[in-house]
């Protein structure tokens, strides 16, 4: 049996916000050296398989650039290896994935070349660890055209996921995908799917001429459900869909206990990266970390508490960082406190800020689906100006300088967002971070050397 | 110019005692996770030469496992790269067989040197910690036409019974070369790094050196009677890990807020085989004060002043204290270390206390082990409860069944 495995890895993520703003959201860093992909692709290999394509749309320089040619997964290979597959023009064709079952459409080149038997399609998106020898041999003794991987998720999160029920024998009966009511079961398929490549080519060929945007969950499986055989593997065991800030940022900060449910230190389990080359963790004479995952090359001078540190993050003297996620290579400036905020790689956080400040807890106001559980998100390069007082659910854009920051007070208040061109400030701010000399509340305190810009982005 | 880097690895290190009991001192494990060879590697690929051969002898097999193809050092090329040479036999009667020195190690690696069609070749040391670029010192040799230059640093006149001092005329060359004398008024030391004409270098040691065994010993002060031999200032740190208490010193130097070795410099990175281990773990109790970790660490208790390699483990009530701890090594609750060098996945049991008590200097090794320092070899297992005096050295594999039930007094050796 030749399997080969085709990594989904072209979604944008748009819920983690600033984090997947400039990266595809497989290539957003996690749990301080990771990136989510690197879940996936250890997953491959220490299941033995070598023979793996990613395949890539949004943003993927980040990706493409952390993969390389794969080295730090053996999968630098003469035979079989790793294969980023993008989005290719061709005569007749307009070339953009539209959809998961579309992109391996359109690579179905691939799937012949490698004259592989059955293809593992994974998503690129999760943070889990499985063997999947025993989901490719349950699927042989089968007999099964596909199998899918399912687990039982809470009630309450059915719509979130396709649901489906089987009989006894595993076989899948029904098959619905983010069901609106809750009478369907709990048993959801992860996005993990085994097919046998023939029958995958035939069934494609054909739902393809009616669905061009042709997607696994919609389409593909529920017209194979009636056809082929298709059976459920159940999976129990770790699997988080970090696809929000709040999970995001609960999921990374669960690693810092001791009994972590995601153990990344199993010597028969190794989730591989790259590895950056930096120096060991240097914690200075006044330096405090507690209960926090930190890597290495961060220099801490300040406190850490309940924190995740990527590579080379650096803390200076009398900072605080609490409950929060700092990406590589982010300066924390003297006496600066951040209190439950994501902030990304490269981020300036000028001596005095106040990160995630304040007991007003107003979910943002442009984006209250994105951010409402009181946590601040930062962007890639963004240079937040001394002394500073930045609410909660403050989302900052990437590669704001510091003088959008120039707000009455030198307060941003809670639910604010700031662009690259204007602090939006949230309509109705609340009279404690308000001054009586301030204008009236409904109008949102223009910013003076950007005012014209700010309107434009409210219109 | 086409440069051949020679790295001298296959010593034995005797003065790091348990430590070099089975690997040789350039692979000594350095700041966490680092080997001291890494540095010399690094100087060479940062100063741009990619054509490097590394000599060893003694117990290899620990710096071969971390060599490898080269892979850290963007070293594993078609052209040139890294090869690790080792003694070999041959039916001639005076090459091959072991080597007896560095004049020795280099004579029977002339093929190399050869094939290579280099012009210059730069012999360096895999056990000294520094950060250098060799580029100015080859312009420099070049610029003089030198036949051999030497790198050098100044001493202080106290440290000079430990080095060859050099004394130059204002052009920079060697007019008097001393081996460790107890005085004298020069006041630059060898630091046993040398850039070479490889027709100079192959013609002593075949010619009129064909005897000599020690490069700085020997060779040296044959050259700067015979030949044009430079002495090229080196400014920086600079340190030869030789002894216990210079490696001890070396590795604590790491821990001051703004070090003499910076490792945290992006433009001269130090490389190394990192092992593919997750972020560091900081437990709700611990106490991380003026210390160094490594990936895949676990802090659950104390440390105070310590380098902590990729994989320990410090249980929570343990207390970790001016020591260097080693990849995997296990420090169990209750457990205190103090002032010791542990080497790799040693076993520290429940309630012990490694390096405690009176200075009383090591019995076997009093000139090595006078400072207070207990040093533990790879995968000894420290029974719970024992007690470990200061200037202890406990050899690689001991098992419980080794120590003395009321304990190990200061100064023994097991």
């Amino acid at each position: 049996m030749r399997v080969v495995a085709m990594i989904m890895a072209g979604g944008e993520g748009s819920r983690l916000t600033v984090l997947s703003e400039h990266r595809a959201k497989p290539s957003v860093p996690f749990a301080g050296k990771y990136r989510i992909i690197d879940f996936t692709l250890s997953n491959c290999v220490n299941s033995r398989i070598y023979d793996v394509a990613i395949l890539t749309q949004y943003r993927p320089h980040s990706l493409n650039e952390h993969i390389g040619i794969g080295r730090p997964w053996d999968l630098d290979r003469r035979t079989g290896g790793v294969r980023l597959l993008q989005p290719y023009q061709a005569r007749g064709s307009q070339g953009w994935y539209r959809g998961t079952a579309d992109a391996v459409y359109q690579n179905i080149d691939y799937l012949l070349n490698r004259d592989a038997d059955l293809v593992l399609i994974l998503s690129g998106d999760h943070i889990y660890k499985m063997d999947y020898r025993p989901m490719i041999a349950y699927h042989e003794e089968k007999g099964a055209d596909l199998t899918v991987a399912v687990m039982n998720v809470p009630l309450e999160e059915t719509d979130r996921f396709g649901i489906m029920t089987v009989n006894k024998a595993g076989r899948v009966l029904e098959f619905h995908e983010k069901p609106k009511t809750r009478d369907k079961g709990t048993l959801a398929s992860m996005g993990i799917y085994v097919f046998n490549v023939s029958k995958l080519i035939e069934r494609l060929t054909e739902l393809h001429k009616m669905e061009p945007d042709l997607d696994f969950g919609k389409h593909v499986i529920p017209a194979m459900i009636h056809e082929d055989k298709v059976y459920a593997y159940p999976f129990e065991g770790y699997w988080v869909d970090v696809g929000t800030v709040d999970a995001y940022w609960r999921t990374s900060l669960e690693l810092c206990d001791p009994n972590s449910p995601l153990n990344l230190w199993d010597p028969n389990w190794v989730i591989r990266t790259l590895s950056q080359e930096r120096p060991p963790v240097k914690c200075s004479a006044q330096g405090k970390v507690v209960r926090s995952l930190v890597s290495n090359g961060c220099i801490i001078h300040g406190y850490v508490e309940h924190s995740v540190l990527s590579p080379g993050v650096y803390v200076s003297p009398g900072a605080i960082v609490r409950e929060a996620v700092i990406m590589n290579d982010t300066w924390i400036g003297p006496g600066a406190i951040v209190d439950k905020a994501v902030v990304d790689k490269q981020v300036l956080i000028g001596a005095g800020v106040r990160l995630g400040w304040g007991d007003d807890w107003r979910p943002n106001a442009e984006r209250p689906d994105w951010l409402d559980t009181g946590i601040t998100v930062v962007g890639k390069g963004a240079h937040i100006p001394p002394n500073l007082r930045i609410g909660r659910n403050v989302l900052i854009y990437p590669d704001v300088e510091e003088d959008v920051f120039t707000v009455p007070d030198g307060i941003i208040p809670s639910g604010a967002t700031v662009t690259p061109q204007a602090a939006l400030l949230p309509p109705a701010a609340p009279a404690v971070v308000m001054t009586a000399s301030d204008p009236a509340a409904e109008t949102p305190p223009a910013v003076p050397t950007t005012a014209s810009s700010a309107q434009e982005v409210n219109a | 110019m086409n440069v051949l880097a020679m790295i001298l690895a296959g010593g034995a290190g005797p003065g790091l005692l348990v430590l070099t009991a089975q690997r040789p001192d350039a692979a000594v494990p350095f700041g966490g996770k680092y080997r001291a060879i890494d540095f010399t590697l690094s100087n060479c690929v940062n100063s741009g030469l990619f054509n490097v051969a590394v000599l060893t002898q003694y117990m290899p097999r620990s710096l071969n496992e971390h060599i490898r193809a080269g892979k850290p050092w963007d070293l594993d090329r078609s052209q040139g790269g890294v090869r690790l040479l080792h003694p070999y036999q041959s039916h001639a009667e005076d090459r091959g067989g072991w080597q007896e020195g560095s004049s020795d190690a280099v004579r029977f690696n002339l093929d190399v040197v050869r094939e290579s069609r280099c012009d210059q070749v730069l012999i360096l040391a895999g056990n000294q910690i520094y950060k250098m670029n060799y580029q100015p010192m080859l312009e420099f040799h070049r610029l003089r036409r030198a036949d051999i230059t030497v790198g050098a640093l100044a001493v202080p006149p106290y440290q000079s019974h430990r080095f060859g001092m050099l004394t130059v005329d204002p052009d920079g060359r060697i007019t008097r070369f001393e081996e460790k004398p107890r005085r004298t008024r020069a006041t630059l030391a060898s630091m046993g790094i040398y850039v070479f004409e490889a027709s100079v270098l192959t013609d002593i040691l075949l010619g009129p050196g064909r005897n000599h065994r020690h490069l700085g010993a020997e060779t040296l002060p044959w050259a700067v009677r015979h030949k044009r031999v430079y002495a090229y200032e080196f400014e920086g740190y600079w340190t030869n890990i030789g002894t216990i208490t210079a490696y001890y010193e070396a590795n604590m130097g790491l821990l001051a807020d703004i070090p003499a070795l910076e490792l945290a410099d992006p433009r001269w990175v130090i490389h190394t085989p990192s092992r593919q281990l997750p972020p560091v773990l900081l437990g709700p109790e611990a106490v991380t004060t003026s210390s160094l970790y490594c990936d895949g660490a676990r802090i659950e208790g104390t440390v105070v002043r310590s380098v902590i390699g990729p994989g320990v483990y410090v249980a929570a009530g343990a207390e970790v204290r001016d020591s260097i701890i080693m990849d995997d090594t296990v420090i169990a609750a209750g457990a205190v270390v103090d002032r010791a060098i542990l080497d790799k996945e040693v076993q520290v049991g429940e309630g012990a206390h490694v390096g405690t008590g009176d200075n009383i200097p090591n019995s076997t090794a009093p000139a090595l082990l006078n400072t207070g320092i207990t040093v533990v070899g790879k995968r000894a297992v420290i029974p719970a409860e024992m007690v470990i005096g200061r200037n202890v050295v406990i050899r690689p594999r001991a098992t419980p069944a080794d120590f003395p039930v009321d304990g190990v007094p200061g100064g023994a050796t097991i």
